[in-house]
């Protein structure tokens, strides 16, 4: 129930008068499984369902950092921005995974794609300063990424891993993404809390949302 | 035991002083057959790495076969390795091999592929196949328009690769309900096999528009089976970063591959070999992801060996 408070304070905070709040909570308080392989069969959306409310969704508000600072901070020294709003697993070759927290206004939109995006813009000059993915085809593993208390290791191979990593994706679809509005985006207020992978500092970011919340038409 | 360590005093002694006359430490590769150019590439990127570290290698190739691994891993054993950097032949199979090794006391540097049990190997350094199939699969989606008949080339079923691989690209293709695979088979990761596939599918399916393939060498096959047929106009994708294939990419002919910093694994494995070797110092972390890079005819120029050069 932690993100309804937290929305209730994004919405005072971007003032809006009558926002389309999206609930990503309401999960069954199932026993923690744990993420690894134990003597039942590995049942990633189980695992995933157990740990969104309790873990996933604080870690992202404790570590997501407003998204200006993320960026201005990846830009001039990514290892220092991984290290306070980020993660990575320790192994050469992987880029760090960044959460923020963006509030800004739509200015573009793909909805015919499978893999919809929206473009949205933080700093008020009409450009797109982040890409964010709202399915239902959403790309990477930026949220299973981005936990630091999630470990390859714990895994029995690459499968299992890639299966957890996916079954974040389709939870925040069902859970959220899906209820979203497709139609007219363009110039409505947005706020997300989400993640994505540091791949270039030249590229825009493509952020995955933990909660998003997509305001009235203007 | 006390004679080896006062012989080995005096290698030491040797060493210092500068000589070479007394062999030095000796670390084992052993990967499949270097007839498919990725594992001759890691075979020579820890040979080249051992060799520069100042370690004598012999190389191994188990040609997929657990028995034969299982006596190469022995061979390894018999000749004193100090470790064993292993492209293993099965991730079942091998476990027991690699036991074999540790209760010998020879570390396991694993590459390219996981075998399904931890704390048996030291590491396991594997290229991120899921999220490198996925740049594929989105690249595939692409070319085909998000929509179209299509065939899949599966890999060997004993190695986690071609299972992590078909996963990644399905995740990614099946979300579109305009993508039909009209064909889904093994080839083994091999050419020829996936030359004769290729033929009998195109045959039954003359209505395809593309290829997606779990490996470059049967990316290499498809393509081949397909121009014979004047089949040109098919999308063939692929997954690895051979030189073939960029060689391909370049003349239009595959569209796409994805890189896996094969090279750089094989290294790392021998670093990491070097550092246990020399201060018992074990790696972090005992399963390591590399990420895969997607190539297009954009960046194909720059790729050579396994490695994209800056």
């Amino acid at each position: 129930m932690r993100w309804v408070a937290c929305a209730a304070l994004l919405l005072a905070a971007i003032a809006l008068t009558s926002c389309r709040f999206i609930a990503t909570a309401n999960v069954p308080a199932l026993a923690n499984e744990g993420a690894g392989h134990g003597a039942a069969p590995f049942d990633p959306d189980k695992s995933v369902t157990s740990i969104w409310a309790p873990k996933v969704v604080p870690y992202f508000e404790k570590k997501g950092g407003p998204f200006v600072q993320v960026r201005e901070l990846a830009a001039k020294s990514p290892d220092e921005a991984g290290a306070r709003f980020g993660y990575r697993a320790k192994s050469e070759g992987t880029p760090w995974t960044l959460m923020t927290r963006i509030d800004g206004v739509v200015v573009g939109a793909d909805t015919e794609s499978r893999a919809a995006t929206i473009d949205i813009d933080v700093s008020g000059q009409g450009k797109t300063d982040a890409v964010v993915q709202i399915g239902p085809a959403i790309r990477g593993t930026a949220i299973r990424d981005a936990l630091g208390f999630v470990s390859f290791n714990d895994f029995t191979n690459q499968i299992d891993f890639a299966q957890f990593g996916k079954a974040f994706n389709t939870y925040v679809y069902h859970e959220t993404l899906e209820k979203l509005p497709r139609e007219s985006l363009i110039g409505r207020k947005v706020s997300v809390l989400g993640a994505y992978p540091l791949v270039s500092t030249a590229d825009t970011p493509l952020v995955t949302p933990v909660a998003i919340i997509i305001g009235p038409k203007p | 035991m006390k004679i080896r360590y006062a012989l080995a005093g005096v290698m030491l002694a040797s060493s210092m002083i500068g000589g070479s006359a007394y062999a030095a430490d000796l670390i084992a590769v052993i990967t499949p057959s270097h007839d498919n150019p990725f594992f001759k590439a890691e075979a020579e990127g820890a040979e080249a790495k051992a060799k520069g570290l100042g370690y004598d290698v012999i190389s191994l190739v188990h040609d997929d076969d657990a028995n034969k691994q299982s006596q190469l891993i022995d061979t390894a054993i018999a000749r004193g390795a100090k470790a064993i950097v292993l492209d293993n032949a099965g991730a079942d199979a091998t476990v027991a091999a690699v036991k074999k090794a540790k209760e010998a006391g020879i570390p396991s540097f694993l590459i390219d592929r996981e075998i399904n049990a931890s704390g048996i190997a030291l590491a396991q350094i594997v290229s991120n196949n899921y999220q490198g199939a996925q740049l594929g699969g989105q690249q595939f989606v692409k070319l085909m328009g998000e929509k179209g008949n299509y065939v899949e080339l599966v890999g060997k079923e004993s190695d986690t690769n071609a299972g992590i691989r078909s996963k990644g690209y399905h995740d990614v293709i099946d979300e579109y309900p305009d993508m039909k695979m009209v064909s889904r088979q093994s080839a083994n990761w091999d050419q020829q096999q996936a030359f004769q596939k290729m033929e009998s599918i195109l045959q039954a399916n003359p209505n395809i528009k593309g290829v997606i393939s779990g490996n470059d060498t049967m990316a290499m096959g498809a393509e081949a089976a397909l121009k014979a047929a004047g089949r040109s106009d098919i999308i063939v994708v692929g997954f690895d970063g051979s030189n073939d294939v960029r060689d391909s990419i370049k003349q239009g002919g595959i569209k796409a591959t994805v890189l896996q910093p094969a090279y750089r694994e094989a290294q790392l494995a021998v670093e990491q070999a070097d550092a246990y070797i020399k201060t018992k110092a074990a790696p972090k972390s005992e399963k390591q992801l590399m990420d895969c890079v997607l190539i297009t005819p954009s960046n194909a120029a720059k790729l050579e060996t396994f490695e994209l050069k800056q």
